[in-house]
């Protein structure tokens, strides 16, 4: 099971209203299954289920049907909350502390070293170095941001579960998350991230699951997702009167020994064949039906 | 054991960084000052007053303090969804509610104690003793504000705060009726109101003003014995407010 | 299964006594419902034209100055004090329940934790 952080098996949600008259299915059957050290990108439009999931796998939600693991043992436990990291969506911790507060006394309460130099390396690593003294409710939304990342990577968790981190980030702050998602996974810890931000989706995870309504609408490695199915690219260098020109084709693979062959007798230089990629968006929208709820 | 301290310790402090606390610390020294202005039909009298006026104003400050400081946390915590992150990593659901409780609790020993020595304070300054029961019957009444920190966290769980502060009153005063005074609310039905009423508190055993007020000595076994039930009370209320936790969905 | 459990804590509930009324629990001594009306004071042998309690002996004293009204020492139950008096403090054939009452309490609450816990762990 170590090697398992996350396993959601057939998961579903409902949502009673009022009285339980009327009842609203946020999730519907949903499964995936995490590796170790696996970065997992997690999408889907506005309403699609992703924090509703989110909350199931942190035992905040009651899950109405189906089960979920994290390294075999049940959400919410003490011995599987040690080991994760939370970056909540629009996170509002209690802004009469400063961060170094929050800090401390978070480490406290997960009985962790509550050094000062340890709080201000963490501090320095999200950015807030010169921020430690000062309250969160003089905090922009995207240095609260970087708070609430401090926290989730103060007892270097082993899986960090991210809802939309990088929402109201300007694109430096944007890439220095980037960043230290990938070298927490360097580190060892796998990383599951909710975004909505397919770039940056594209650029750090290694397998995506796309919710839509509710439902699992596609689950794979990036590369499989983004490669369609039978295109090539051929990039070759033709040279004619004296002046060399490079050019790109793209053909279907049935075709693609006969273009090269065809290239070689024009005595053309290639110089690459690879597969076409769609962007993460093409897959998105092709997948969601193209828009939200 | 150290999280739930820290959390508790969080709590005080951010419960000690918001005005609510100083307005209320305000309200209990604007209460004092007009204790002091009582008249004296003698002075026997005017102390007697002074102790009985000073000790009900502690009964109303503790179901005050207990609403003013417990009805609005966890709701604001849901509301700004502060509970997620804490919840879903550092602590459980116990947890949690032992530190805010604990916390919140703190608070209200430290201005049920601060009332007490302003109560001394103006006995002292108009010369009347100090009785000995005073600081037992102000640990009973610090009980009881314990008690009613564990009913309003229990509302809270299940109600807005709007609603808290009146059913947290009205369990209160309808908790200090005898059981045939309770039943005279509904005669027709007694059989309902009698079982209705053994399943309330008998907050009654927290009140000893008269006989503190009136020189008379109350045995010590007597205070132990209450404050004994207040706690087991307080209790039994904190662990219906965390099976009810417990079921929630936090949203 | 948790409706029989409902269906049984109701059952148990209502054939529970409600026993903590001091004025239908305690003995007619402590209501000093032994004291009749009479006509003379016991004390001191005096006639009364007036209906009055009747008081054991010491707990009052006549009014000097002649009258028909009567002092009683401090913290001693008489005329329309049963309130003051009617109060857990001074009852202490009631001081048994809050014992008793302490520990249902904390049994209670003992199993709702474990229940609660259990089911949150089972669910």
């Amino acid at each position: 099971m170590e090697d398992c952080p996350l396993q959601v098996t057939h998961l579903g949600k409902v949502f009673r209203r009022r009285l339980g008259l009327s009842s609203f299915k946020a999730v519907d059957s949903v499964d995936f299954r995490m590796s170790g050290g696996e970065i997992m990108g997690f999408l889907g439009p506005n309403g699609a289920g992703k924090t509703t999931t989110i909350k199931c796998i942190l035992g905040l939600l009651k899950p109405f049907s189906g089960s979920i693991t994290l390294w075999g043992e049940h959400p919410g436990s003490a011995k599987v909350r040690r080991r994760i990291g939370y970056v909540p969506e629009n996170p509002d911790y209690e802004d009469l502390f400063t961060p170094l507060e929050l800090l401390t006394m978070f480490a406290s309460m997960r009985r962790l070293d509550t050094g000062r130099d340890r709080m201000m390396a963490i501090l320095s690593r999200v950015g807030l170095s010169s921020w430690e003294t000062v309250r969160l409710k003089n905090f922009s939304k995207g240095m609260r941001q970087r708070v609430s990342l401090a926290l989730a990577l103060q007892s270097e968790p082993d899986l960090l579960i991210m809802d939309e981190p990088t929402g109201g980030l300007d694109p430096t702050a944007r890439k220095e998350f980037r960043d230290i998602i990938l070298e927490e996974n360097e580190r060892g810890a796998s990383v599951f991230l909710s975004s909505h931000l397919l770039s940056e989706v594209e650029t750090v995870c290694r397998r995506a699951v796309i919710l839509a309504r509710g439902k699992k609408v596609v689950e794979g490695d990036m590369e499989e997702l983004l490669r369609t199915e039978d295109r090539y690219s051929i990039r070759y260098r033709l040279a004619h009167g004296g002046i060399e020109e490079e050019k790109e084709v793209e053909v279907g693979e049935e075709s693609l020994q006969s273009s090269i062959d065809d290239l070689r007798s024009r005595g053309v230089f290639i110089i690459r064949i690879a597969p076409v990629y769609r962007s993460l968006e093409d897959v998105f929208l092709s997948a969601t039906g193209g828009g939200g709820e | 054991m150290r999280p739930v301290m820290t959390f508790a310790l969080m709590t005080l402090r951010s419960l000690l960084r918001r005005r609510t606390i100083w307005g209320i610390s305000i309200v209990i020294l604007i209460a004092l000052v007009g204790i002091g202005q009582v008249p004296g039909y003698g002075v026997s009298n005017q102390g007697r007053f002074m102790l009985d006026f000073g000790l009900f104003g502690l009964e109303i400050g503790t179901l005050l303090l207990a609403i003013g400081l417990a009805s609005n946390i966890y709701p604001r915590d849901r509301e700004r969804k502060t509970v997620m992150p804490i919840i879903a990593v550092p602590l459980s659901r116990g947890q949690y509610l032992m530190g805010r409780f604990v916390g919140a609790a703190l608070v209200q020993a430290a201005a049920m104690l601060a009332g007490c020595l302003g109560l001394m304070v103006i006995l002292m300054l108009n010369e009347h003793a100090i009785p000995p029961d005073l600081f037992p019957a102000t640990g009973l009444l610090i009980v009881e504000g314990w008690f009613l920190l564990a009913v309003v966290f229990f509302f809270s769980f299940w109600t807005s705060p709007p609603l808290n502060a009146p059913l947290t009153i009205l369990l209160f005063i309808v908790s200090q009726m005898s059981v045939s005074g309770f039943v005279g609310l509904l005669p027709t039905a007694p059989g309902i109101m009698r079982t209705l009423r053994l399943l309330l508190p008998h907050m009654d055993v927290f009140h000893i003003k008269d006989p503190i007020a009136h020189g008379m000595d109350v045995p010590g076994l007597y205070f132990l014995l209450a404050m004994v039930y207040g706690l087991s009370y307080m209790v039994f209320m904190l662990a219906v407010a965390l099976a009810v936790f417990r079921k929630r969905d936090l949203k | 299964m948790r409706n029989v459990l409902t269906f049984a804590a109701i059952l148990l509930i209502s054939a529970c006594r409600t026993d903590y009324d001091i004025e239908e629990v305690a003995t007619a001594e402590f209501l000093g419902q032994d004291h009749v009306h009479a006509d003379s004071c016991e004390t001191c042998g005096e006639e009364t034209t007036e209906v009055e309690h009747d008081h054991p002996e010491g707990e009052h004293v006549h009014d000097p100055a002649g009258s028909d009204r009567h002092i009683h020492e401090a913290g001693v139950r008489n005329h329309g004090t049963e309130w003051f008096f009617n109060q857990p403090w001074a009852a202490d054939f009631i001081w048994g329940k809050m014992v008793r009452d302490s520990v249902i309490l904390v049994l209670l609450a003992t199993g709702l934790i474990i229940l609660s816990g259990y089911r949150r762990k089972n669910r």
